[in-house]
């Protein structure tokens, strides 16, 4: 650990790290514009000079450049250094166009900062400013390359951080110009972060332009809620409009990162339909009203047809406390437990991975990037959890390798393994991949229960498995590993896959590898949907429905009758429902159907709400501002009614919880607090688990609920044969998440609707040869009473006899029974 | 006089067309490899080039020897040695002549060093302008190759090694080694600074070594003669060898002489580019190339050497000297060398970028007479600034600018004086557009 002094301060860093990190340690924020923590050092701006005094290193020099080492003496306000920096902003200032006014970074331009910090004020340069032409680069991200100081940032975090190739650097000297060979939308689905890194207005947000000056928002931290992997934003809102994302930085999540879809899919917030004002039949009444309304109806139903007769129904993408409200509600009324997954095996598998998760194998998503190999099964990262393919792909310029065992055609931007065995294969591959990394040395001094698990195993009859070679191939770079990470899915996995992939962690955590265990859930808070769940088996509410046993359902935040499966017989069903009740913010389809609708807040608008991510980590998100109708500022000719009202247009959205805290109190009759802290402690007592949450809750820190050990044995849970749904004439057809279009928040938000591309069915290219389809073709479907058409894609990289149809809001999926079907083959038709 | 048996680079000179391998070989060809295979490990190859005080021709005179000892001996395989024919730099253009006059001699001595480091492979790299030498050294090579000089067991040794002709896009950057090394590997060539050095991971990340093309060419003569020999050719202690001296400018007659290192430049002038044209008389030269100061009058009589010239506070760069007379505008002159830079810079680091291209306009406007008294302390500021660049490039493209502001400060200030260039007009009025 070497120690230095810099402008008289001493200090000591951990060896390797460079004059510019340390001094920041300090609070010395040395100027930078090339230098990002995320990107590492380049050495081309030059403003980060400094002047060496003492030590190994002498004279003036890049702070980015140089490492820390013992006895140096650095000034940071040496007077030639100081001169030098001068003269480094008076050159990027040359070309620099005077347009801050009317620049959509201006107020939170580093360039700005630095310029003014400098004291570089008066132009000397005379010469004429360069030009270039701009780019269209898709609905995301403006160009304005005029404004570039030509940091390198841009180019670097596209090409080598995030590994897409369709920006970079043209031209050279001072007409090096970054952007594409020509005008088109950007490939990477990262694109945004340029905004985020480009220190000036070159790479600006398109969605956003105009809104505003960073000082004209609320801002706040926050959660995106577009997957389970609970990246960490800043959200800023101006008129009561959520009008940007931007990455937040977390070191154990997301680093300094998000996806597009994290960044432009908040506008479902602001959607013209967004439910705003409580509703009885359609018809808009006062909160009270509401209230008092669904009380009314359901106690007379309780008092009817008794407390089984009302069902509730939340989903993986509320708060935490909502969802425990809603446990807690059904708890205090004595109803049926509420259901939080759609799917009940879906629920399963999610149950099974938290049952599996401890602090042994738990690891961070920033954890996977220093892993040396990573076997990911049943997951899709580019479309199910965008930001997990970038923390694989720093894993792989470090040196590590990847590999994929999923019948879908993933794609990467890096190289790996792809095994495209059918679901129903997976198991078996996943364990041909350990036998081998087992064949030298299986551990001694196991447990009973993992020489169990192990001589299963390793079972000669375990029998050979498709892609036998490349399965002995990757269990060779599994048994090298030193650090592997077992990633593994939730959604298009057998049924014990989950249990599977945690009994390989821990096997390997036997034979001395610091191995991890990572998993990928369906929604932002489908950890906390699994752990509030009761845990006994039920009887699917649909089933129950069609019985006519449930005569009322509450549905909060979730929607049955848009995004299930088997519509036809939710919407049977509905008919033998006497009363709905919706609370959401989307405008959804059970929101149209609800009898009464409670609207309720978003992540953005709702005082303090928590979620757990995949690895278990409670996060907490801040409200932004008060939330409303946004404000219209272009009247299209008509100055807006100047009407005084007593509330926020658009304002009258409370939190689920707190809706249900009041419906409780009118239901029973008397004061029934649903307050936080009592929440969890109820909680607590029923699950230990949640023992930590009281503890952190108040003091909204970011902590890891998971135990220690977890209590179920290890290794339990034998292997299923899953059913293989193809063969004999017939396909499989994988309903599947897409990067835009199928996430239920992000397809409303007209944004990330830009994005979205139209249907597609994608096929093996040797299985469309058969069928005598090529790329292209339009292609239609008809699977009992379901008719699809979309456009055929051919990839040579995926299972053979599986279709794989993405969920789009185009094509009618939710008719499906299940999000597996087996189609045959003749029920597949070419069109004309 | 120089005694005419002095010729090494050019022994085999033959008027107007290349020398063939015969004659190359009847001039003692390819002997120093035939004997190196046999009788000398690679190491001893080294030492030898290493005795004989060899320094880099490409400009920055670094030892030859040092840098062939550079590759580790445990460094992995396969090594490169990068024959750096990207000669670009205003002012000179001995390498071709070199490669014109004796293929083989340069291709002699790429394969040597490449024993030397124990390589596998060796590059021509090679600027597009230079196609008609591309064409030729690809010829002379599939004879080399069918005489067995080059390819798998060279003349029945173990030692197997390949020379390919690489075509660069052309650019002054991929001169500098690094950038060089990331043009073969087709990437944007930038230099490259702090990382892992290029003698253990160069090209494709493997041991690479890259000299100059004159620079490999004395190898063979070196270990012909022995390494005393070679360094008795100099005239002064420091020198070691012939020098190929481009001569051009005001002069009788330009061209590229081979004289002994450390001849003086007044010689030089006089004798072997037949003096000042008429009616001319000496101002001041550029020693090495567009990349080093001008040097007035008063170092008429330096001895023409590494080690004379760094005492003297210039560089020998290249050896490419450029010969103004008392008729030529320095302003104009260093403005011209500048467009030059602003044009080639790679536009990595913001001194280089943008910071040359405000040094030209500044000059600019100095020749076109809107100069200003407050140019020059802008000029000499920017110009020393120009050291803290990223790489070699901007230092060298502001040393022309140094030397005007050193030693014709005076000229600068008749151009402001004066509203006008008080040499005439120069045609130099494009620079505006430049943009």
């Amino acid at each position: 650990m070497p120690k230095l002094i810099i402008d008289s301060r001493e200090i000591e860093v951990p060896a390797g790290t460079k004059v510019i990190d340390a001094a920041e340690r300090l609070g010395l924020m040395i100027p930078r514009f090339c230098y990002h923590p995320a990107l590492g050092s380049l050495g081309a701006c030059r403003v980060c000079a400094v002047k060496f005094e003492e030590g190994p290193h002498k004279g003036l020099d890049m702070s980015c450049m140089v490492e820390a080492k013992e006895g140096m003496v650095v000034s940071t306000t040496d007077k030639e250094a100081v001169n030098f920096r001068k003269y480094v902003i008076e050159w990027l200032m040359i070309n620099h166009p005077l347009d801050c006014p009317v620049c959509d970074e201006g107020g939170h331009c580093l360039l700005q900062d630095e310029t003014v910090s400098g004291g570089h004020g008066i132009r000397r340069y005379r010469g004429k400013k360069r030009t270039y032409e701009d780019q269209d680069l898709g609905p995301f991200v403006q160009h304005e390359m005029n404004r570039c100081i030509h940091c390198w940032r841009c180019r670097r975090f596209y090409q080598e951080f995030t590994g897409y190739r369709d920006l970079g650097a043209m031209q050279i000297g001072n007409r090096t110009y970054f952007g594409r060979s020509c005008s088109g939308a950007l490939e990477s689905p990262f694109s945004g972060n340029l905004i985020d890194v480009c220190p000036t207005g070159v790479f600006t947000d398109k969605p956003a332009r105009y809104k505003g000056r960073r000082w004209d928002f609320e801002r706040a931290p926050s959660i995106c809620l577009h997957c389970s992997l609970g990246c960490n934003i800043t959200g800023s809102a101006r008129y009561r409009e959520v009008v940007r994302v931007e990455a937040h930085h977390h070191p154990g999540v997301n680093g300094y990162f998000i996806c597009d879809r994290g960044r432009f899919g908040f506008a479902y917030a602001n959607h013209p339909e967004r439910p705003r004002r409580a509703r009885i039949n359609g018809k808009e009444v006062s909160f009270e009203e509401a209230i008092h309304h669904t009380a009314g109806q359901l106690r007379q139903l309780r008092d009817r047809a008794g407390n089984s007769a009302i069902a509730c129904l939340g989903s993986p993408r509320s708060s935490l406390e909502t969802q425990v409200s809603l446990s807690r509600f059904c708890e205090l009324l004595d109803l049926a437990d509420p259901r939080f997954f759609l799917d009940g095996d879906v629920e399963h598998r999610v149950k099974r991975a938290v049952s599996k998760l401890d602090e042994r194998v738990a690891i961070s998503m920033r954890e996977i990037e220093d892993s040396d190999f990573v076997l990911a099964v049943g997951v899709d990262p580019i479309h199910e959890a965008p930001m997990l393919a970038l923390a694989m792909r720093q894993a792989y310029r470090k040196g590590g390798s990847v590999a994929i065992l999923d019948p879908r055609p993933v794609s990467l931007p890096f190289e790996f393994d792809h095994l495209p065995v059918a679901i129903a294969e997976m198991d078996l591959c996943l364990n041909a991949i350990m036998k081998t990394s087992l064949a030298a040395a299986v551990p001694e001094n196991l447990s009973r229960e993992a020489r169990d698990f192990c001589r299963l195993v390793v079972a000669p009859n375990a029998g050979p498995t498709a892609f036998q070679e490349r399965a002995i191939m990757v269990g060779q770079k599994l048994m090298e590993s030193r650090r592997p990470v077992i990633v593994c899915g939730t959604e298009m996995v057998g049924g014990r896959t989950a249990s599977l992939a945690g009994n390989h962690a821990l096997l390997l955590r036997c034979a001395d590898k610091k191995a991890g265990l990572f998993y990928v859930l369906p929604g932002p808070n489908a950890f906390g949907a699994a752990l509030v769940s009761a845990h006994r088996e039920w009887e699917p509410i649909l089933d129950r429905m069609e019985k006519g046993e449930i005569r009322a359902v509450v549905i909060v935040e979730a929607d049955p009758f848009g995004m299930a499966m088997d519509q036809d017989r939710w919407n049977r069903a509905l008919e033998t429902l006497e009363f709905i009740a919706v609370l959401d913010y989307l405008p959804s389809s059970s929101v149209a159907k609800a009898h009464v609708v409670f609207p309720t807040c978003t992540v953005f608008d709702t005082s303090g709400s928590s979620f757990i991510n995949q690895e278990g980590r409670v996060q907490f998100s801040s409200p932004l501002h008060h939330g409303g109708s946004p404000v219209s500022q272009v009247s299209k000719g008509s100055h807006p009614p100047r009407i005084h009202l007593d509330r926020v247009p658009g304002g009258e959205a409370k939190s689920a919880a707190e809706i249900l805290s009041e419906l409780v109190s009118v239901i029973a009759g008397k004061e029934q607090k649903m307050e936080t802290g009592d929440l969890w402690a109820w909680l607590t007592t029923d699950a230990p688990a949640f023992k930590k949450l009281s503890e952190f809750y108040s003091k909204r820190e970011s902590f890891r609920l998971v135990p220690d050990r977890q209590p179920t044995k290890d290794f339990s849970e034998a292997f299923q044969q899953e059913t293989d749904l193809r063969g004999d004439g017939h396909m499989e057809l994988m309903l599947v998440d897409r990067m835009f279009g199928t996430e239920e928040l992000s397809s409303h938000s007209q944004f990330a609707r830009e994005a979205e591309k139209p249907p597609l069915l994608i096929m093996n290219t040797s299985d469309a040869e058969r069928l005598g389809f090529t790329q292209g073709s339009r292609v239609s479907l008809q699977v009992k009473g379901v008719h699809i058409e979309a456009g055929l894609q051919c990839v040579e990289r995926m299972a053979s006899g599986v279709m794989v149809l993405p969920r789009h809001r185009g094509i009618p999926w939710q008719k499906f029974e299940a999000s597996r079907v087996s189609v045959s083959v003749d029920r597949i038709k070419r069109l004309p | 006089m120089i005694p005419v048996d002095v010729k090494v680079l050019f022994k085999n000179a033959q008027p107007g067309r290349p020398a063939t391998f015969d004659e190359y070989c009847r001039g003692g060809g390819y002997q120093a490899l035939s004997e190196a295979i046999r009788k000398l490990a690679p190491k001893d190859v080294t030492r030898k080039v290493k005795d004989s005080g060899l320094r880099g021709r490409g400009g920055a005179g670094f030892p030859a020897g040092l840098k062939w000892a550079g590759i580790p001996e445990k460094a992995g395989f396969p090594r490169y040695v990068i024959a750096n024919t990207d000669e670009m730099e205003p002012g000179t253009f001995k390498d071709r002549v070199l490669v014109n006059t004796d293929p083989h001699m340069v291709i002699e001595g790429t394969i040597l060093a490449g024993y030397a480091v124990s390589a596998q492979r060796g590059i021509f790299f090679i600027r597009p302008s230079y196609e008609t030498d591309a064409e030729l050294l690809e010829r002379e090579l599939q004879v080399a190759r069918a005489a067995g000089y080059l390819g798998k067991n060279i003349l029945g040794s173990d030692f197997s090694f390949d020379i390919v002709v690489h075509r660069s896009g052309g650019r002054y950057i991929c001169g500098e080694a690094t950038a060089q090394v990331n043009a073969i590997m087709g990437n944007r060539p930038h230099p490259i600074k702090g990382g892992p050095h290029m003698a253990e991971q160069g090209l494709w990340k493997r041991p690479t070594l890259v000299n100059n093309v004159e620079t490999l060419a004395c190898a063979p003569h070196i270990l012909q003669h022995g390494p005393e020999w070679f360094k008795s050719l100099a005239k002064t202690e420091t020198g070691a060898g012939t020098k190929l001296y481009g001569v051009s400018g005001k002069v009788h007659q330009p061209g590229c002489y081979e004289l002994p290192m450390g001849t003086r430049l007044g010689e030089i002038i006089e004798e072997a580019a037949g003096g000042m044209m008429r009616g001319s008389e000496f101002k001041a030269a550029l020693p090495g190339g567009a990349s080093t100061a001008f040097m007035p009058k008063q170092y008429y009589d330096i001895e023409m050497d590494f080690e004379a010239l760094k005492k003297a506070g210039h560089r020998l760069g290249t050896g490419s000297i450029v010969v103004f007379d008392r008729q030529s505008c320095l302003v104009a002159a260093t403005l011209n060398l500048t467009e030059f830079f602003v044009r080639e810079s790679c536009g990595l680091c913001t001194p280089c970028r943008e910071g040359l291209p405000f040094i030209r306009d500044l000059l600019w406007r100095i020749e076109n007479g809107e100069g200003k008294e407050g140019f020059i302390p802008m000029l000499r500021e920017m110009s020393a600034h120009m050291r803290h660049a990223y790489c070699a490039f901007a230092p060298g493209a502001a040393e022309p600018v140094e030397g005007l502001l050193l030693y014709f400060e005076e000229e600068i200030r008749e151009h402001i004086s004066q509203r006008k260039c008080p040499f005439g007009e120069h045609g130099t009025d494009h620079a505006e557009t430049h943009h």
